[in-house]
């Protein structure tokens, strides 16, 4: 999914409460939350901040989301031996990955990239997604 | 080197529960098994210090409702919930529900466990299965519920029941060993995830208890095990639950990643 399939609207409603979330769970200043930095690399998150910012937002937004969706979501169709081999993700994955976190910037995606390393590529954006996802799903479920 | 003397009149047991103090006023407590044996000294122990417990409980209503009746004059509240620890989908719900009527969770206590013991060329596969489910798996399908709640509040305390036989097994216990080492190795890795977040992870490994769970054991062997004891006496569950009581409050504030025998000496012997 990219940011083009979502609305304005959708961003706009979930961004503030989202910003204001993850400051929480991460202990910084809410302004350094924007949709593109780096959680790890520019806002020292670490495994357990995921725990925390998924906790969170499923609380704050009375959504359910499954843990390790982030990482089944970013294999897209792929199977998990078409997405990664020994560790490292194939070529075929990585041009799945890039698609699925397209609000991370080209010169992030190293290569050879690690699959222990895809969470350095999670920006606010990533969960923003991942919200919006949720709602939706949680709206058409409710229909 | 001289023969030891033996201990000739065994102390008596203390079966005392400091009640006065209200060490976990305003404390939430989830502890799981906490019906019968250990688990129901357990919550009575916390409860008389001022925490407000929910207890899980597998199937034994009536043995449930013995425990809340006897927590009714506590200063502390207790509830009642029956889960199926083996259920991860029914651990997390009894969990978000606690939580939500709480606001928080700030103390678990995993102390639901079972025993099938038999020697290992006569163990069953469900022998097996059933004591590693509740064992272990069951503490796992608690704590990963309750540790986000403890994440997001930067504290908490988790103990886990273990017990002797994870380190010092006897025959017939191959498989509640093996689930009970595993408690005793999940805390200390738990300990060292969880430190960042000051959430504090320690185990309390019971010896001979007197209960209904060790009723067959003291029945079999109870001379041979009880000369193996230092103190030589069993040991009542109260005393099981004054270490939890320790490890629950501020006292062990800087202490993680422990394994407590409360044994009246037999690992050592």
């Amino acid at each position: 999914m990219t940011q083009s399939d979502f609305t304005a609207e959708e961003i706009a409603a979930v961004f503030p409460k989202l910003a204001e979330t993850m400051a929480e769970a991460l202990g910084c200043d809410e302004e350094e939350i924007t949709l593109t930095a780096s959680l790890i690399d520019d806002l020292d998150a670490e495994s357990i901040d995921f725990l925390d910012i998924v906790f969170r937002l499923e609380k704050t937004f009375k959504v359910k989301i499954p843990r390790g969706k982030i990482l089944e979501d970013s294999r897209g169709p792929l199977s998990e031996s078409e997405f990664e081999q020994n560790g490292v993700v194939t070529s075929a994955g990585l041009a799945q990955l890039k698609a699925y976190l397209s609000e991370v910037p080209a010169e992030r995606f190293k290569t050879p990239l690690n699959v222990a390393d895809i969470p350095r590529l999670f920006t606010p954006e990533t969960f923003l997604k991942l919200v919006i996802k949720a709602q939706r799903e949680q709206a058409g479920a409710a229909q | 080197m001289g023969q030891s003397l033996p201990i000739e009149t065994p102390p008596k047991p203390t079966q005392q529960r400091m009640d006065s103090a209200n060490l976990l006023e305003n404390k939430a407590v989830v502890v799981t098994g906490g019906s019968r044996g250990i688990g129901r000294s357990i919550v009575l122990t916390l409860a008389a210090q001022g925490a407000d417990v929910t207890f899980l409980y597998c199937s034994n209503k009536a043995a449930a409702n013995e425990t809340l009746a006897a927590a009714a004059e506590l200063s502390g509240t207790v509830k009642a919930k029956r889960v199926d620890v083996r259920n991860a989908e029914s651990c997390e719900q009894a969990i978000d529900e606690i939580a939500e009527d709480a606001g928080k969770i700030d103390i678990l206590v995993n102390s639901a466990g079972i025993i099938r013991d038999n020697i290992l060329g006569l163990l069953t596969n469900d022998d097996i299965q059933e004591v590693l489910a509740t064992n272990v798996v069951g503490v796992f399908n608690v704590l990963r519920p309750v540790i986000p709640y403890m994440v997001s509040k930067r504290r908490g305390k988790i103990i886990n029941i273990s017990s002797v036989a994870g380190e010092k097994g006897g025959r017939g216990q191959t498989n509640y060993a093996a689930s009970k080492g595993a408690i005793n190795a999940l805390t200390k890795a738990l300990a060292v995830e969880l430190a960042p977040r000051n959430i504090l992870v320690n185990c309390v490994a019971p010896g001979v208890i007197e209960t209904e769970m060790t009723e067959a054991i003291r029945q079999q062997a109870g001379d041979v095990v009880k000369s193996r004891i230092l103190l030589g006496r069993f040991g009542q569950p109260e005393d099981v639950a004054n270490v939890v009581l320790f490890f629950a409050s501020s006292l062990s504030d800087y202490v993680t990643g422990q394994v407590l025998h409360v044994d009246g000496g037999f690992k050592m012997s």
